[in-house]
């Protein structure tokens, strides 16, 4: 970033009456029926901006900050050995892996299901609150943050397709089973609305204090 | 910028041809339009967002490698990956029945969420790359090809296979000290569907879909027109002159 005086220069497509499809990137001329504007190429309907992007992105944020609770404190996977059940929320199992030794393993699941949810949700939270302040500053760097927060989204799902692949692996009866318990619904509900949020924000707000 | 002018107001009046500019999607910065080589990357000054990446042949070797996804995407997901063995005892798992325990055990949500994010998206997106690639090669297009697109586009995110790789190696970690693991043949299928699936997405050149897209498109509407007007006059009225 080269201070402000240049960027506030730069030619914006509001500026220059251009819209962009959000479907397709097909760069369409504004006319004066701006309201019903259709794309030509994809044929879905055209706004200079995402409609209620911050409305939706804000309820699906805070969707995601409410189920967080739920799928940190209870039990998310149940493992059954020789009759007796023992059931691990997400914290015990990765202190299960960081006692055994294996720090590899333990970082990546500390990583993918406490670390990137939480960083996810504090991420949208500042891009949001900076966009309703009109806050100038940093706005490359919350650009690359959010694209960030949108390429580690999916990832969070790591652990349920683990507990799904141990649901159907350890099945000997008696001897031992695993099975998902109720805190894995909410840890679901966590990366749908995360990945919502990320997905109904619209970057080029971020951009607009700027003009 | 080419096209600047004052307006009878003095505020700065700027007539743009849309067809000369890309605007970037992440933060609607206007750059002009300038030819680059297949294998180039043109990306926003401003945000560092890329806005056009050619690939050379790029919808035949989409087309390919979504066809090796298809291939290789039943085995994948119904034959076991892996094979336990506690005691002699012996279990096996394949995604398929991942699903399927979820469900069983009354996890509704989380199962179709699995079932949703590991199966039918990726299953979807390997389809209609491949159906859309298919007609980009041979240069037809029509809305149906546009719906497929964007459907395509909306569900990009939603397929989670390589999350799932993880999950596996994960799964294999966790279970390594108490069961003998062996891979079977679902396993090397899915490395394969995998691939497959990262390079055909890899390789594909958006921009370029859609403009041959829109342009069969305008074609196919502009032969219809024309044979519009070329009908003879319909058979009843004929008729009526007789």
């Amino acid at each position: 970033m080269k201070g402000d005086a240049p960027r506030k220069t730069l030619l914006t497509g509001m500026d220059a009456g251009l819209f962009l499809c959000h479907e397709c990137h097909y760069v369409v001329k504004a006319g004066d029926e701006a309201e019903n504007l259709k794309c030509p190429r994809c044929h879905s309907a055209i706004h200079p901006r995402i409609p209620n992007s911050l409305a939706h992105s804000w309820a699906f944020v805070i969707t995601s900050l409410v189920l967080l609770f739920p799928a940190n404190m209870l039990p998310i996977m149940a493992v059954e050995y020789m009759g007796s059940s023992e059931c691990s929320t997400i914290m015990d199992g990765i202190i299960y892996f960081f006692k055994e030794g294996s720090y590899g393993i333990g970082t990546v699941i500390l990583v993918a299901s406490v670390l990137v949810p939480v960083f996810k949700i504090v991420g949208i939270i500042m891009i949001l609150v900076s966009i309703h302040f009109r806050i100038e500053s940093w706005l490359r760097h919350k650009t690359l943050m959010f694209r960030f927060i949108e390429f580690i989204g999916r990832w969070s799902m790591l652990d349920i397709f683990v507990i799904a692949l141990l649901t159907a692996l350890v099945n000997f009866g008696f001897l031992s089973t695993i099975v998902a318990a109720p805190a894995a619904p909410f840890f679901c509900g966590v990366v749908v609305s995360t990945m919502l949020a990320a997905e109904f924000l619209d970057t080029r707000l971020i951009w607009d204090a700027a003009r | 910028m080419d096209g600047q002018g004052q307006d009878s107001t003095g505020n700065k009046k700027v007539t743009l041809n849309p067809r000369d500019v890309f605007l970037c999607p992440d933060c609607d910065l206007v750059i002009p339009k300038v030819a680059i080589e297949p294998g180039e990357k043109l990306c926003c000054c401003r945000c560092g967002c890329v806005l056009d990446a050619p690939v050379e042949n790029g919808a035949e070797k989409t087309m390919a490698l979504s066809l090796t996804g298809l291939l290789l995407f039943v085995p994948a997901i119904f034959l076991p990956l892996l094979t336990l063995d506690i005691l002699g005892l012996e279990s096996t798992g394949s995604i398929y029945a991942s699903v399927k325990s979820l469900l069983v055990s009354g996890f509704v949500f989380t199962g179709f969420a699995v079932l949703l994010t590991s199966i039918v998206i990726p299953f979807l997106k390997l389809m209609l790359l491949c159906v859309i690639s298919a007609q980009v090669c041979m240069h037809r297009g029509s809305r149906i090809t546009v719906a497929m697109f964007r459907l395509y586009n909306r569900l990009d995110e939603w397929g989670m296979l390589e999350v799932y790789m993880i999950g596996i190696l994960v799964t294999i970690v966790k279970l390594f000290h108490m069961a003998s693991i062996t891979y079977d043949t679902g396993f090397f299928c899915f490395i394969g569907l995998l691939a497959a699936t990262l390079l055909s997405s890899s390789m594909l050149d958006e921009n370029y879909y859609w403009n041959v897209i829109h342009e069969a498109c305008q074609k196919s509407t502009q032969s219809q027109t024309a044979a519009e007007t070329l009908v003879p006059v319909p058979s009843d009225v004929v008729e009526e002159r007789t």
